[in-house]
Parts: structure tokens; sequence; C-alpha cells
């Protein structure tokens, strides 16, 4: 049971989160201009400030060219052709979780994401996101005892007028590229977490983000702030149902960490990626950054992804605190025609400021994977550190794996290490598995598993186990 | 003993240090005179190494409390290069590869720069081929590495012998050997024992940095140190070596910290 | 910007000579290039304000050479050694060793359609410049199986810009060691533009040396096509340039072949040195060996680019990429961009690269042996260098780089 053949049948699985909730939904028209933004924030009660950001930042974003830089090709996206709003009617949020629509609970249920109090996890506080409202938080009162915040986007604008105003947009600013622009213009709902000074976060914060509308983009927006000495532990996870047009989600999570906090940043991204013949699936264009910008602060990204046609993003830190640290695992696993261009940027602004890349791309069917990153020593950074590992692995003679790390250096007094390998799941390795009477699926998800460790290591313990899983599920396929 | 008729070579104070905020020398005190052959031995982390690369002047470390006289110098005063030419040897453990390099140069350049402190005249590349050619015969060492780059792709045994082709032609008043019987096998380290004995006089004193026996059945140490946690906890005579050798550390650790406790 | 090709262009003599085809595909390509952009990718680093320059300069003369050039600096010829001097006429009719011969224009013309297919002129700038304003050619073909030797330099004339061109075919299971020598001069510019057809079974070791001075500017192309079982080692050298652009691309027609690219900038002052290399695997089997080593000092920048694609054809493809650098200045600059590109699943394929200062650990321990910092640094320094000057061909060793090198960087 060698050869090429067994292997192509093996990395594909029909997407088990492809099913549409049935549920009436509140649609506003089609399109992009001044009127759509100011009935978003209309609907949303958003104060002033907010409007006026977001139309700064759609006259921004009118100004500006889609880029085409990464070499990724798609067909040109129609932004008129996109609802920018679209959420469950009667979505207004509810005190108990007894009032939200059954329905929605069921779906979170099938998602694998049980909100109601019977059932849900007991050590991880979720916020669940539905096309373009975030429907309901767990734990917010064991949360607020700690001073923690964390609350749908929409809330915090309400609730916390002042950190919105500070910090939105202090990381990612509205121009900062193109589909950034957008989202500053539309964003929807998304989470807002603010840990105060000293307090780690009693349990891990996790935002479920669910689009189920077809012509719905899905524009979110993240804001985590860690005060002086705090850490929080945050995982996102995304599914999307199948439909054969394209849609659109276009992210922005911005992170800043101060003096000696830490935020650890997981994400597993699965959404639909479309089918064999590359009809459908979503465009994954996000922009995540972080800034270190006190001392000894820490930020962390780990994700893995798996889903989406095209995945377009480069989760980044800016290490300006003296002493502050960047991390980035990553497992990315395309299949079929999917194309993930990804990796990170790592700005070292300050003084002995250390990071470390560590990138593993799968490739397997026609689809193409990338690792693209940014390794920056600035003139200030005396003593800086990066250390960067870029592994790909290829499954069959289509895939294509490619590397490009962008290192600039102008410290002398700086280190930067790079290593980059490819390799392919030989059949010595194989045979030697099965020859220990395990069968060649196992054997190939095994191996594949052991080739993404270093990575799955570095999300929580809750979402490791669920990682492999999902990559086994995605390369398994006849199992089950 | 009588050392007041030998004359100090090395004398450390109640030496600390640290490397990365992290203290690893917390009290040294150690006196050698000419002639003699000391063995400090511990388990690793005990500090061993790090004595040895502060007297050679390793730049990362900071030394916080303490002072090192070698003969009538400060030596924490002076740069690495300086107290070679004073005559402080250290045999690295893991001695470094510097590709590109050649071992000839190297070797050249470093002997002319401690023949110049002893006054002695400079050795031109003939006379030094030469030269190079007598030392070669006390390491047992095959003269086609003296072509090749500094230890690069040498095997660990033919390192030690570069280091103790080194010690030969740099001809220090004091030796220390970092674990140089590392990674040897007994022909080696017969042949770096034998280098090491030929290279002794009663002028000059050898410090051996060691885990085991085996080195000192080979060079028979006239004093054993005993380091844990950054200090000397025991002196004794070659017999305490063979006493580790068959008990361990634990009990002289014992020893100590009962010690500290009844203080 | 397009404008300023165009006047260029305008002034050119009009189109004559064995590469007069060539001169008009050269001329179309930079009517539609106009000059280096700086939002594409490939020209985003580089300083183009002295790349405008280039094109103010006139070009050289072949009958103002012997006025022009400063000899004095150049080695003797060894004894038995040959030495072509690149635009000088006479230079042209050498005697060559037997087994070294001129092409014939018949030749010519096959061997350099043949290479278009390697070439992209349509892309690229440098040989879209050299291939507009080149007249001269040096055409040769080695043969038999005695290994060869060969030392071509490349003079520049003050103040004038000045290309060239070579061709050099090598048969079945020839030898051959080549020096080429590229000579910068005041405020000169240069450009060279190298094919190499390595037949089937055939050897050649090619070392390049380019070394400028005083407000010297350089673009230097090296196309290379391998068959099956060829060898190229390529060991380059780039010192002293105000800006320079080497571009060795190496093309594996049918894979099997073995390529070994060194490459060592030095950068000083303000100076700005580039090397953007390609390496296509066409066929199963292909071996490349790369190491790519810089050094900047003063407010110097070096800038490496180091491509490597292997489609699906390229199985069993083995290629290995470092780039090592050294910063020894607090205002100097590195960038460093290995680009891997796989498509093929059983492949052997590792780069890596590294910024630094030269090692404490090593410092130390020349520094421990009574060798002060200074000299210790200067050891290092040189080490670094000889790991790729030791591979040149022997010849090169009359030229002494490695002093001068070590010389302009303790100035």
């Amino acid at each position: 049971m060698t050869g090429q053949n067994t292997v192509d049948k093996l990395v594909s699985k029909p997407y088990k989160y492809g099913f549409v909730t049935d549920i009436e939904t509140e649609k506003i028209d089609k399109g992009i201009n001044e009127d759509v933004i100011k009935l978003i924030s209309r609907k949303k009660d958003e104060p002033e400030f907010l409007l006026e950001f977001r139309l700064r930042a759609y006259k921004q974003w009118l100004k500006m060219k889609e880029p085409n830089w990464a070499d990724l090709k798609y067909p040109k996206i129609n932004y008129q052709d996109i609802i920018y709003y679209a959420a469950p009617k009667k979505s207004e949020k509810k005190a108990s979780l007894d009032d939200v629509d059954p329905k929605l609970l069921e779906t979170f249920d099938k998602l694998g994401i049980p909100l109601s109090e019977q059932k849900r996890l007991s050590n991880v506080a979720v916020d669940a996101v539905f096309d373009s409202v975030s429907i309901a938080t767990t734990y917010k009162e064991k949360l607020a005892e700690h001073g923690v915040v964390f609350c749908s986007i929409s809330e915090a604008v309400v609730d916390y007028p002042e950190l919105i105003k500070r910090y939105l947009g202090s990381v990612v600013p509205i121009s900062d590229n193109y589909f950034a622009a957008l989202n500053s213009a539309v964003f929807s709902d998304g989470s807002f977490v603010y840990i105060p000074k000293g307090i780690n976060c009693p349990m891990e914060l996790s935002s479920y983000f669910r689009i189920n509308s077809g012509d719905t983009g899905q524009f979110e927006r993240t804001l985590i702030i860690a005060e002086e000495r705090s850490s929080v532990s945050y995982l996102e996870g995304c599914t999307a149902p199948m439909f054969d047009t394209n849609t659109l989600h276009a992210a922005v999570v911005e992170l800043i960490a101060l003096d000696d906090a830490s935020i650890k940043y997981s994400t597993v991204q699965n959404w639909y990626a479309g089918n064999e013949e590359g009809v459908g699936g979503i465009y994954n264009f996000v922009t995540k950054r972080g800034h270190c910008r006190g001392k000894r602060s820490k930020i962390s990204w780990s994700q893995v992804e798996t889903g989406s046609a095209i995945t377009w993003k480069y989760p980044s830190c800016i290490l300006q605190g003296e002493k502050s640290v960047g991390e980035f695992y990553s497992v990315a696993l395309t299949n079929n025609l999917q194309k993930a261009d990804t990796g990170t940027k790592m700005i070292h602004i300050g003084a002995q400021t250390r990071s470390t890349i560590v990138s593993k791309g799968i490739s397997a069917g026609k689809s193409s994977n990338s690792y693209r990153g940014l390794v920056q020593i600035g003139p200030q950074a005396t003593g800086a550190r990066n250390y960067s590992q870029c592994d790909s692995m290829l499954i069959g003679d289509q895939a294509s794996a490619n590397t490009y790390p962008y290192i600039r250096s102008q410290q002398p007094q700086s280190n930067v290490e790079h290593e980059a390998s490819t390799c392919r799941i030989s059949e010595d390795q194989l045979f030697y598995l099965q020859s220990r009477g395990i069968n060649f699926e196992e054997a190939i998800s095994m191996m594949v598993s052991g080739f993404c460790q270093d990575v799955f290591n570095q999300l929580p313990m809750e979402f490791a186990a669920e990682a492999d899983k999902l990559l086994a599920l995605k390369l398994e396929g006849s199992v089950g | 003993m009588l050392k007041s008729e030998t004359k100090l070579i090395l004398e450390v104070c109640d030496l600390h240090a640290n490397v990365e905020d992290q203290p690893i020398l917390n009290g040294v005190n150690l006196q050698v005179y000419a002639g003699e052959i000391h063995a400090i031995m511990g388990r690793n982390g005990s500090g061993k190494s790090t004595l040895s690369k502060v007297i050679a002047g390793h730049p990362a470390y900071k030394i916080t409390g303490g002072t090192i006289k070698f003969e009538d110098n400060n030596l924490l005063d002076l740069d690495p290069e300086e107290r070679a030419r004073l005559g402080v040897f250290l045999g690295f453990q893991y001695p470094i590869e510097i590709p590109g390099v050649s071992n000839l140069e190297f070797l050249r350049v470093s002997t002319n720069a401690r023949r110049e402190y002893e006054k002695k005249e400079e050795l031109d590349t003939f006379e030094f081929e030469d030269f190079v050619q007598e030392k070669l015969k006390i390491v047992k060492m095959d003269p086609a590495f003296l072509n090749r780059s500094v230890n690069e792709g040498f095997s660990g045994g033919e390192k030690k012998r570069n280091e103790i082709l080194q010690m030969a032609l740099l001809e220090p008043k004091l030796a220390i050997l970092d674990e140089t019987d590392s990674g040897l096998d007994i022909d080696a380290l017969r042949v770096v024992a034998a280098g090491v004995n030929k290279l002794a006089t009663p002028n000059t004193a050898t410090i051996l940095i060691t885990h085991y026996q085996r080195l000192l059945n080979e060079i028979t140490p006239n004093y054993v140190h005993v380091m844990a946690n950054g200090k000397i906890l025991k002196t004794a005579g070659k017999e305490l070596a063979l006493q580790l050798e068959k008990s361990g550390y634990d009990w002289i650790e014992q020893i100590s910290s009962n010690k500290e406790e009844n203080q | 910007m397009k404008t300023e090709c165009l006047e260029w262009l305008e002034q050119l003599p009009s189109p004559d000579g064995v590469l007069a085809s060539e001169q008009l595909i050269g001329r179309e390509s930079l009517r539609n290039l106009g000059l280096p952009k700086k939002y594409s990718e490939a020209w985003r680093l580089t300083n183009l304000k002295r790349i405008e320059k280039i094109l103010k300069l006139p070009l050289a003369q072949s009958n103002q050479y012997e006025n022009s050039i400063d000899k004095n600096q150049w080695p003797e010829i060894p004894k038995d050694g040959v030495r072509i001097i690149l635009n000088n006429e006479t230079n042209y009719k050498t005697n060559l060793p037997n087994g070294i011969r001129f092409l014939s224009n018949d030749d010519i013309k096959e061997t350099i359609n043949l290479s278009h297919q390697s070439i992209d002129e349509t892309n690229d700038w440098g040989v879209s410049v050299n291939k507009a304003c080149n007249n001269k050619l040096l055409a040769l073909k080695v043969d038999g199986l005695e290994e060869q030797s060969l030392e071509i330099l490349i003079p520049s004339q003050k103040e004038t810009l000045n290309p060239s061109r070579i061709l050099l075919v090598l048969g079945k299971k020839a030898k051959l060691k080549l020096l080429q020598v590229i000579i910068g001069e005041g405020k000169s510019s240069n450009n060279n533009l190298i094919q190499i057809h390595l037949d089937e079974g055939s050897e050649l070791n090619h070392g390049l040396i380019c070394f400028g001075k005083n407000d010297s500017s350089l673009f230097t192309q090296a196309c290379i096509k391998q068959n099956i079982d060829s060898k190229y080692e390529l060991n380059a050298i780039q010192h002293g340039w105000s800006i320079s652009r080497f571009e060795p691309r190496v093309f594996q027609q049918n894979g099997k072949a073995k390529t070994k690219l060194n490459g060592l900038q030095i950068s000083s002052e303000k100076q700005q040195l580039a090397t953007h290399s390609l390496v296509n695997f066409n066929g199963p089997e292909g071996e490349l060996e790369q190491l790519q080593k810089s050094i900047a000092a003063d407010q110097s920048h070096c800038i490496f680019n180091g491509a490597v694609k292997v489609p699906k054809e390229a199985q069993k493809t083995n290629a290995s990429q470092l780039s090592r650098n050294l910063l020894i200045s607090k205002a100097a600059r590195i960038d460093t961009k290995p680009e891997l590109e796989i498509v093929a699943d059983d492949v052997k394929c590792a780069h890596g690269a590294t910024i630094s200062q030269l090692q404490e650990e090593e410092l130390f321990y020349l520094r421990s042996r009574g060798i002060d910092s200074n000299q210790a640094a200067t050891l290092l320094l040189k080490g670094y260098c000889q790991e790729i000057i030791n591979n040149l061909p022997v010849a090169a060793e009359r030229w002494q780089i490695l002093n001068q090198i070590i010389e302009n960087l303790n100035k």
C-alpha cells in the first residue's frame, strides 16, 4: 500500500462544519458607501468618535489600491457585491443565555463550542460571534471579579470608550494596508479583552467566529490590552458553511503588552476552503499585529491554519520595550487548490529584544504554501537576537512550497539565524511504521503530527489535541 | 610544606563572578605555587570551568568581588591577551573552530606575541616552522594539521593535541587545562598527559580541571580541590581523587552543608 | 524616468557588427523597461540615484584604450599563462593555447540564439543595457580533455561606460580554469555579460574578481547553462564599488549537473554591493551548494537575494544555500533574502542565513593566546574571506586581493 495515489486519496476529507443554520437574518443592502458605514454605526449605537474613525478609514481605503504583490491570483473582488452587516434577527445581546435563540445555541453545540451553562467548558470563557454580531460571552461575571474585561467590541465601545479611543488603531493604523483600512471602516464585531495591572487571567479566553451567510463579508476586530505585569492566553477558532461563492474575511487584531505583560494568542483557523476544484471558500486576508510596548513584555502567536481558499496573514510583533520577546509558531496545511501565504514580521526596535519563529508548512494536492517573513533589527536594538526555523513538507508532486525570509540588520551587536529545510514523508519511514503494525493512514498522520510537534507544544492544552485531530481529519480521509 | 621557599604564582582571593546576572562563583580561594600541579574536581555546574575562564579573562563573566593575583600582576585589570602574554594559558574544554584562519599562522602570531613579551626574538616564517616541528613531537601530531584552519574539522583528540601544542609553543607559567581529558580515548589521553608532564617544570604550575580519576593516573597532582556551588569545599592530597571516584561527591557536599548549619 | 532611457538610446551609434541584432533586442527592451523602479521587488533596496548616473557616462572608445588605462597595478602574466584584455582591439587576436579557439561568426549566431532561452532580457535591465550599447564580443570554445587555464581582464576607462561581453563554450568533457578580473576606475561604470555553455561532462572553475574604487559602478551578469554531468564552480568576489550588482543565473537544462556558487562581498564607506542569484533546476538529480558571504563596514550596505527554483521535473534535487553575513559597523546594513520555490516532493533543499558580528568566542580564543583584539579581528576577517578566496584558480594569487581588502577595511 505505497505509492502516490494512496497519499492523494488520504489528503482530503469532507468539510465537517459546512452546514448552514436556517435562521432569520437581518441584512443590509449590498455595497459600501458612506451611508452604509453610518448605518452600521447607527445599528450598533456607536458614539460619534467611532463613526468618525470609520469614515476616516473609508476615505483612506478609497485612495488605496488592492495589493497584488503576494503572488496570489484570485478573481477580482467586487466590493459593491458584499453585504457588510448581517445579524440574526432579535439579536440584541441577552442578559441570560436562556433568551438566546436556541437555533444559535444548537449551531455552536454542533461546532463543538457548547455555550449553555450545563455544557460549557469549565476553564474556558467563550465569546461567540455569529456573522456580524457577538451573540454570547460566557463567564463574564467570574472574570469581572478579577477585573478582567472580556466582551464583544461593540459592548466595549459603549462601556469602555476611553480604552477604545486610546488603543483602537494604535497598533494597526487605519492606513496600514488595503484590507485593514476596509476593516476599520466596516468592522462589525469581535472581542475585546482588558487585563488590569498584575492580574494573571484565571481562565483561557476564546472567541469563536462563525460565518453563516454566503454573501456577507466577515470583518471582525479584536483588541487585547495587557496592563503591567498581567498575562492572558487567548484562542480564536473559525468555521464557515460551504458556499460555492467566495466570501471575504478581513479581520484586524491588535495586541498591546505593557511592562512585564504577556499575551499568548492562538488561532485554529478552519474556514471553508472550497471544493476539490477550488470553487468557493473564504478569502482570509487578515492583519494581526502585537505591540510589545513595555519592558520585558512578551507576545506569542501560535496558529494552525488549515482552512480558507486563500490565506494571507502575517501575525507580527513590534518589539519596542527593552528585553521584550516575540514568538511565532505556525502550522499551515494546504490541500487541493488552497493557497496560503503566511509568516510573520519581527521588528526589533528596543535593546536586547528576542524573537523566535517556527513555521511548518505542509502542502498537498495542487496547493501552494508559502512562508513569507521579515526579521528586522533596527539600529537601536543592541543585543537583539532572532532564531527562525521554517520547514516544509510536500505531499505529492503537484504541490508547491515556497520560502521567502526577508532579513535585515542594522545593528552589529545582534544575532540573526535562519534555517529552512524541505522534506517529504519517505517510503522508508512509512515502511518502518507499517512493519510495526501501524496502518498507512495512521502512519502518515503520525509523521505529520511529529513534524508539527514544535508548534502544537505551544498551543493551550485543550486545543493542542484538537489541532492534532484537525490535521489528522484533513489528512486521513478514509477513517470514519 | 616549604612553601615559603617557592614562588607564589597564582593567588585567588574570595572571587565572586556572575554570568548574565546569575552568580556562578561565590567566593573562591586558591593559591598555586611554582612546581605544583593542582586538580580541581566537581560536578557539572559547580563552577570549575567558570573559574578557568575568569582567570583567562573571558568577557562574558562579570567579576563582582575578590581578586586574582598572578605573580605581581592584578589579573582582573588586564585584557585576555595581556594575561596570555604574561604566561597564563587556558586549554579549552571545547577548542573553538575558526574556519579560514590557518592554524600555522595562528600559532605563529600567538607564539611571537608571547615571545615579544618575554623579550625573546621574533621567529620568522621559516624559523617558526622549525620550532613548531620540534614541538609537534611532544604531542605526536601530524604536521598536516598545521595547514588546516584552526581546529576546523579536527576530531576531539586532535583538538586537544592542538591545545597542548599551543601550550608547548607559548611556554606558559601557569597552564589551566579545562577538561582536557573529556572525549579522549585512552591512547590520546596518554599522549596528551605525557605532553603535559613534559612541559611541567619547577618554575611553572598546572591546574587540571577534570571529572575523572583516569587523567590523574597519568598526571599526579599535589593537591585535589573539590568545587560545589561556586566554592572550593575541600582540599586534600591526591588520595582525595581516589575517594571521589569511589564514593562520588555527595559525602563532601553533606559534610560541608552540615558545617554551614553548625556555624 | 523613461525619457532618460530614451534619450540615452537616441544617442547610441546605429547597430552594427556581429552583435547588431542583439543591439536591436536590447534597445527595444530598454525602451519598454525604462530605468529600474523602486517598487519592483528586484530593485527595492537599490540606490537608484547611483544607477541613474550610469547612463550619463559616454561609451568607452577602444582607440582611447592605451591612454586611459592604468596598468601599473596589474600583476605580471605567469610564464605559460594567457591573459586576454577586453576592450583592447589588439587583444581579441591573442594567441590562444591549444584546445581553446575563437568561435566563428556563424557559431556565435547559433550559440547566442540558443542562450536566449536562459536570459530574459525583457525583464532585465543590466543585460538590456549591455546588449543595447555593446558591439564587441569575445567568443571562445574549449575542447579536448586537457585542463586549460585562462585569465580575462576587463579594465574600465575613467569617466566612461564600459560594456563587454563574453561567450564561452566548453565542449564535451572539456575542463577550464577561468579567472575573470573586472577593475573599476574613478567615475566609470562597467557592464559585463558572460554567457557560459557547459556541455556534457565538462568542468569549469570560474573565478571572478570585481574590484572597484572611487565612485565606480558595476553590473555583471553571468548566465550559465549546464548540460548533464557538467560541473560549474564559481567563486566571486566584489569589493570597492560605489554600487555593484552581480547576477549569476544557473540553468541546469536537464538536471544531473553539479553547481557550486561561492560569493564574497566586502563593502566599506558608502558602498552598496549586491548579489542576486538564481538557480533553476530543469531536470532531476541536480546538485547545488551555495555559500554567500558578506562583510559590511562603515556606512555600507550589502544585499543578497538567492532564488532557487525546483520545478516538478527536478525530482531528487539536492540543494543547499547558506548566507552568512558580518555586520561590523553600527551604521552599516545587511539585507539577505533566500528564496526557495519547490514543486517536487522528493528533494532535499535547505537554506540558512545568519547575520552577526565577529564571534565573541572566536575572538576570546585568539586573545587567550596573546593576540591583541585588533589583530585577532583582522585574523578572523581574513579567515572569513579566505574560505572563498582559497577556492579561486591559482592564477588569482598574484592579484593579492586579500591584502587589499584588509587594507581597505582597516582604513
